[in-house]
């Protein structure tokens, strides 16, 4: 198992790189950079006094070179203005907007993203789960096809919108503040039992809204492999023998079927994280979401490819951390997949 | 309203009377004030500035009090420094310029500046404000190399010079051109100032002759920058309010605790001014700005979210935000916003295209395009006809405007216009009744837009349904800022969108740089602009009469000395522009809309902008007050 | 074994005298036999058939991809066409009765007047016009796929009527037309887009399921980084990427090259996977030991044998782009005026005062719960089905 986990991590080295270099790309290829930007748009305002400044870091972050050697200073294998100095050194570069170090504008999002992310995957899995077993069960009963209607309706209705109306109603029913984490006096106050129910009824918008489009796809799979096993001889065998039928379900094929669950938190991963961007643009959390879509509008490069890479970064993990599992508990699985990498 | 502009006048008047008043004045003890800060009297100075509210339509106030308000961004937290507004000398209301942080100035014929500081005046960490402030500035910041490589600020050069300064004394400092500067006190009191002090005892630690070396280098380990020029740089930042630490003489002090969501300031205990009961101004204890995505700002607002609002709101939320005062307790205040017009139309009279560019440059076709517009219209469907229909010109308000400015060659009369260009000799037609140029090419005017406001694209909609009953086709291409002022710039763009002029009230001591073809970002004619800001070096020679008469107006405008020049001045660029209707302007006098929650002292009514205007700025921001703070009227001492 | 041994075990030669009737053996009903000689695409339509969650959807569906094309007849108004004296105008309800009698459909006449005091546009039902709707009828005139000039609609407003079947917006533009304009860009972005991510991933995944070794596991390595990239916010940088001077035509196939491109790895993996398992079937080996080359087997002998998966699997991922589209267009960062998709009208509902006093302007919402809907049970349908003999 370790050997097993040790050459997938070596794997995953020349992947990264592979993503640093697509990332680095595509965030430059936009026309200009955010100190061009910048500059115009301090002229329009007339404050032209800054101008000299803004020439100042194109310089220090090396702005002005060739495509390649940028990417080089960024990744840290290429000599910049101040010698070896990019991400493998630990310099996760500088971002213009904030004017700050990326890791300082990135670093205080991170709890909630993750914190977000977690319930999401939680309700996920609590909703999918009885309603899976349910529909499986239960096959195009009335109950099969309304639960599967509402999941497909979650499905369905733009993430963005079903933010922003479940938003209004929660300020105009609950009196909630109108998007954000928690009440606005809580903000910078150390953590009490106030603030932490402040938090828990503001993540509930965003959970459910994120949640509703994971949930469909989640529900159809189990389903799915629920149907498949309950007709296999072994389930036959079981119930001629008189075993009770919700022993019989749970014994059995709910572990087969489990499998999704624990093989999709690497596929879940990364669809969260893209649920989550617009949602928390739409309800202003405090997550990673409008920090990369900021970034990405104003050029704000090294912020912007920080993200992207991190992100992809945690996907890898949680793919990985799928993989091991869906090993530790499947066998099969296991033998069959280093059988077919030898 | 004429008088405004008497700027020596008015400086020189000030500088008499204000000490004889504050003399009988006793000052009050701010409740609530942090322990260990030396008494009121002591933290003022010695001649503190005092505002007398009734005479400009307020009342006494009460201290205390924090006040919420939105920004969309982290950056924004530098709006208070520009809501604050504690400038070396500032606008008021009625956009006359006074002394404020300073005590008075002397100005001859505009050439020397003599500023007189307050004596005992004090940054907010308490350390003294004086001449070596400046200096400081001057000598080792402006004219250090590795801080600022392209030098001193282009308002200090008069002909590619700057001036001389000199400390007289400990309160008084000189700056000396040989030509006249009228650009140096109008800059000083910009929206965004350029500073030209700093906390010297504070910046010097950071400062190569003056730090030491091995803190230098500490701190800039810390704060991730290579090198002490950097350091400095990043430390020193009077406006973005980005460091909490730097001493400033503004109203509110960033303080160090708040995060990134949100930003708290405290109230300056050193702030130079003083009501006349005797109270230290600012009345409100602190400001809180929290970071909402911009789109939320109004529906944040309508929640009761905000005290005090104009940011993220625009015209087309007012109906909502009146609603919502049925519910909530805030008032929406409807100001104008004081920009020359909400949306104008800009024909590149500078376009390479010999063909297009002959046509641009002919004021009948100019006027055709105006007079083809139908601007109440415009006014109906995008802001109910409360915006005045007329040219990107000066506002009413401004002692510039004349009537003729506003309404010529503004009326919807298409017959006229396509008379004008049966005359110019466009009356050929395509099948669909678009007018052919000379060389057979159809008339469709690309029109380019930074696709940033839905109300500019809505607008030119609308004027290009007109346009097609004269026989103009116009074709709406979304841009972006960028794009479009490098197009400008290489004379490949036709036409563009933008708002109008940024200083739609200018008195005839601003400087008229945007009625000329002074700059390379002015999108009628960027090439001539940068021929004339690089001196020729670059850009096109203007070979356009009109233009070439604005550039010698504006020239005169720099070297005059008296008012009465200037007004004339004046008058002649806005009559070229209402000739020639350079810019083609559709609304002016939109109303900004300001919500107030439970605010005294904030005026029904008054001109939104950022230059003149900061905001807030003019408005006294630091005598805002919280109307709950007031005592209950049987408790009035009476 | 060997020739020789051969003969030493052979049994004697047998013939039974009676024949063989297959019939004998199992007795197959009419609706057996054309059952098990129908080709597989009837198979599939039959098996289709029974799923009426599925047939409906397809109807529905096909309804709606009748405004692609037809656009400009299904719809009472030019998508552009404003009506600046109502605008923000709430929908107008459809009636059949005035008065207790039969008119047939038509909708009331509409004041319009402004609230100075609240600065809103209000709007009164005047029920004394009745304004009756025609059918099949010349209205507005518009040009037909931008070309011929025409003047004829399905549905009009009365003369000097006005038919706002879904409200106005701020510059009277009728909503309901803007929907139907709207499904044109809306509703062929996910069907370009899936083309795009199909084309490749046969092309890829057949590639690395047929030839395996270094293209395979190079390929595999490519997909793997592929999906280790969020979607959205890849889709996000890449749009922003999009030079904003372009046509909206060209924004249009950006996008849908963006949407296809980051769309194939999943459906690669399928065809390898697929491939993987056919490849060892005994007719793909038939073929090859006959000297077919490659491209011919995979082409003639196995991907026919997965063709339906395909489309199954495609069809389940054009809802994905349809929704893709219209987050983007929130964002900014897709298609924008003139151009008019649900994406974009959407866009322009998104604030508060919309949610308030507008709430017709969320109407795209509907078309696209509809349609996604529609292609998820539809693609359910499909997979269902596409496994004949299962």
């Amino acid at each position: 198992m370790l050997n097993y986990i040790l050459r997938r991590l070596l794997v995953m080295i020349p992947t990264l790189a592979a993503i640093s270099f697509l990332i680095f790309f595509i965030i430059e290829l936009p026309e200009g950079d955010y100190i061009s930007n910048q500059i115009s748009m301090l002229r329009s305002t007339g404050e032209s006094a800054s101008i000299g400044r803004l020439e100042f870091l194109r310089k220090e972050f090396a702005l002005d070179r060739p495509f390649v050697e940028r990417y080089g200073i960024w990744v840290g294998f290429w000599p910049g203005p101040n010698g070896f100095d990019g991400l493998i050194q630990g310099n996760w570069g500088w971002s213009f907007e904030y004017d700050q170090p990326v890791g300082e504008v990135v670093g205080p999002t991170l709890p909630l993203t993750v914190a977000l992310n977690l319930a999401t995957i939680l309700f996920i899995y609590c909703v999918a789960f009885p309603i899976g077993i349910y529909s499986a069960t239960h096959q195009y009963s009335v109950g099969d096809y309304t639960f599967t209607l509402i999941g497909y309706l979650g499905l369905a209705t733009p993430n963005f919108l079903l933010a922003l109306v479940l938003m209004y109603l929660a300020n105009s029913l609950f009196g909630l503040t109108v998007g954000g984490i928690m009440e606005e006096h809580y903000i910078g106050e150390p953590m009490s039992g106030g603030k932490a129910l402040s938090i828990v009824a503001h993540l509930i918008v965003p959970v459910i809204v994120i949640g509703t489009s994971g949930t469909a796809a989640m529900i159809r799979r189990l389903r799915a492999n629920l149907l498949d096993e309950i007709y296999k001889q072994y389930v036959t065998t079981a119930r001629s023998k008189g075993m009770r039928e919700s022993k019989l379900l749970v014994k059995y094929p709910l572990r087969v079927a489990l499998n999704p669950f624990i093989a999709d938190i690497g596929n879940l991963i990364p669809s969260l994280v893209s649920g989550s961007v617009i949602v928390s643009v739409v309800l202003n959390l405090p997550t990673v979401g409008p920090v990369l879509l900021g970034a990405l509008q104003s050029q704000d490069q090294f912020l912007a490819g920080f993200i992207l890479l991190f992100v992809s970064i945690l996907t890898l993990i949680g793919m990985l951390v799928s993989d091991v599992l869906l090993g530790y508990l499947d066998p099969r699985i296991r033998l069959g997949k280093e059988g077919a990498r030898q | 309203m004429r008088k405004l502009g008497l700027l020596t006048m008015v400086v020189m008047f000030i500088s008499l009377t204000v000490p004889a008043v504050s003399g009988a004045l006793v000052l009050k003890e701010t409740p609530g004030i942090p322990p260990g800060l030396p008494s009121v009297v002591d933290r003022v100075p010695k001649e503190p500035l005092v505002t007398y509210p009734d005479d400009i339509g307020r009342v006494i106030g009460v201290q205390g009090g924090a006040l919420h308000t939105l920004i969309s961004r982290p950056k924004d937290v530098r709006l208070i420094n520009v809501w604050g507004y504690a400038r070396l000398v500032g606008y008021n209301e009625n956009l006359e310029l006074n002394p404020d942080i300073l005590e008075s100035v002397d100005n001859h014929y505009d050439k020397v500046f003599t500023l007189n500081l307050r004596e005992g005046h004090k940054w907010s960490d308490g350390s003294s404000f004086n001449a070596e402030d400046f200096r400081f500035w001057f000598e080792d910041v402006a004219l250090n190399e590795e801080l600022n490589p392209i030098g001193l600020p282009g308002f200090m050069l008069v002909d590619g010079e700057g001036p001389e300064f000199s400390v007289i004394d400990e309160t008084t400092v000189r700056f000396e051109w040989h030509e006249p500067n009228p650009l140096f006190l109008q800059e000083l009191a910009k929206a965004r100032p350029p500073f030209i002090y700093r906390p010297a005892a504070y910046m010097k630690q950071f400062h190569e002759e003056y730090g030491n070396p091995e803190f230098i280098r500490q701190i800039a380990r810390i704060e991730k920058v290579r090198g002490w020029a950097p350091l400095f740089n990043r430390m020193d930042d009077m406006y973005g309010a980005s460091n909490p630490h730097i001493p400033t003489l503004q109203p509110w002090v960033p303080r160090n605790t708040s995060g990134d969501r949100r930003a708290v300031m405290e109230r300056n205990p050193f702030f130079h001014r003083v009501d006349s009961a005797g109270q230290q101004l600012p009345y409100i204890d602190r400001i809180i700005m929290d970071v909402v995505d911009g789109k939320l700002i109004p529906a944040k607002t309508l929640a009761g979210e905000s005290d005090l609002q104009a940011r993220g709101l625009g015209f087309s939320d007012i109906s909502v935000l009146k609603r919502g005062e049925q519910t909530q307790d805030y008032d929406t205040r409807l100001w104008l916003n004081s920009k020359g017009s909400e949306i104008s139309i800009l024909p590149n009279l500078s376009v390479k295209d010999a063909v297009w560019r002959k046509l641009m440059q002919d004021r009948r076709f100019r006027h055709a395009l105006s007079l083809g517009i139908d601007r109440e219209l415009i006014n109906k469907v995008l802001y109910f006809g409360l915006g005045r229909a007329g040219n990107d010109t000066v506002l009413n308000i401004s002692p510039l405007y004349q009537p003729d400015f506003q309404t010529a060659w503004a009326e919807f009369n298409p017959e006229l216009a396509n008379q004008l260009l049966d005359d110019i000799g466009l009356t050929d037609r395509r099948g669909d009744g678009v007018r052919l140029l000379e060389d057979g090419r159809p008339l469709q005017l690309i029109i380019e837009t930074t696709g940033e406001s839905a109300e500019q694209d809505d607008a030119l909609e609308l004027v290009a349904e007109t346009w097609k009953e004269i026989g103009v086709s116009a074709f709406i291409r979304p841009s972006q800022r960028d794009t479009i002022r490098a197009r400008a710039l290489s004379g490949a763009l036709m036409m563009s969108v933008w708002s109008g002029f940024e200083n739609g009230v200018p008195t005839a001591d601003m400087p008229p740089i945007d009625y000329a073809p002074t700059r390379e970002d002015f999108l009628s004619w960027a090439p001539w602009g940068n021929y004339y800001e690089s001196d020729g070096h670059a850009g096109v020679k203007p070979d356009w009469p009109p233009a070439i008469r604005l550039i010698e107006l504006f020239d005169q405008w720099l070297v005059s000395s008296s008012f009465e020049e200037r007004d004339m001045i004046w008058e002649q660029i806005l009559q070229i522009h209402a000739d020639e209707t350079i810019h083609i302007g559709l609304v002016n006098a939109v109303r900004q809309p300001v919500v107030v929650m439970g605010l005294l002292n904030v005026p029904e009514m008054g001109i939104y902008g950022w230059d003149p205007g900061a905001q807030f700025g003019i408005h006294r921001m630091d005598l805002f007050f919280f109307e709950d703070l007031l005592p209950d009227e049987d408790d009035l001492p009476h | 074994m060997s020739p020789g041994e051969r003969g030493e075990d052979k049994a004697e030669h047998y013939v039974n005298p009676k024949g063989f009737d297959p019939k004998d053996v199992e007795i197959l009903t009419r609706e057996q036999e054309r059952y098990y000689q129908a080709p597989q695409w009837k198979i599939i339509w039959w098996k289709f058939r029974k799923h009426k969650l599925a047939v409906l959807s397809a109807i529905i569906l096909f309804f709606f991809y009748l405004c692609v094309p037809f656009a400009e007849i299904i719809a009472p108004y030019p998508v552009a066409k404003r009506n600046v004296d109502f605008l923000f105008a709430p929908p107008q309800a459809i009636h059949l009765f005035h008065e207790g009698k039969l008119v047939g459909p038509f909708v009331y006449g509409l004041n319009p007047s402004v609230d100075l005091e609240n600065l809103k546009w209000v709007y009164e039902t005047d029920t004394t016009k009745v304004q009756k709707i025609r059918f099949f009828c010349k209205g507005e005139p518009y040009k037909f796929w931008g070309l011929f000039p025409a003047s004829f609609h399905v549905i009009c407003p009365a003369k000097d009527g006005t038919l706002f079947i879904a409200g106005t917006d701020r510059l009277g533009r009728d909503q309901y037309s803007g929907l139907v304009y709207g499904a044109r860009l809306s509703l062929t972005i996910g069907l370009v887009g899936v083309s795009i991510s199909m084309v490749l991933g046969v092309l890829l995944g057949g590639l690395a399921g047929f030839f395996g070794g270094w293209i395979d596991s190079s390929i595999q390595r490519v997909i793997e980084i592929m999906r280790s990239l969020p979607e959205l916010p890849l889709w996000m940088a890449l749009s922003a990427a999009l030079p904003i001077t372009w046509s909206p035509v060209w924004i249009y196939f950006g996008l849908t090259v963006i949407l296809g491109l980051l769309d194939w790895p999943g459906l690669a993996r399928a065809v390898r996977s697929k491939l993987l398992s056919l490849r060892e079937e005994e007719y793909a080996k038939a073929a090859a030991l006959m000297g077919a080359s490659p491209s011919r087997i995979i082409v003639k002998h196995l991907l026919p044998g997965f063709t339906s998966h395909l489309v199954a699997s495609a069809t389940l991922s054009v809802p994905a782009m349809i929704l893709g589209e219209t987050a983007l267009s929130f964002l900014n960062l897709g298609l924008r005026r003139p151009a008019v998709s649900w994406g974009v009208l959407l866009n322009e509902a998104q604030n508060i005062s919309v949610v308030t006093i507008y709430p017709w302007l969320m109407a795209p919402v509907i078309p696209i719960i509809i349609v996604v809907l529609a292609f998820n049970f539809m693609g359910d349908g499909l997979r269902d089905a596409a496994d004949p003999y299962k």
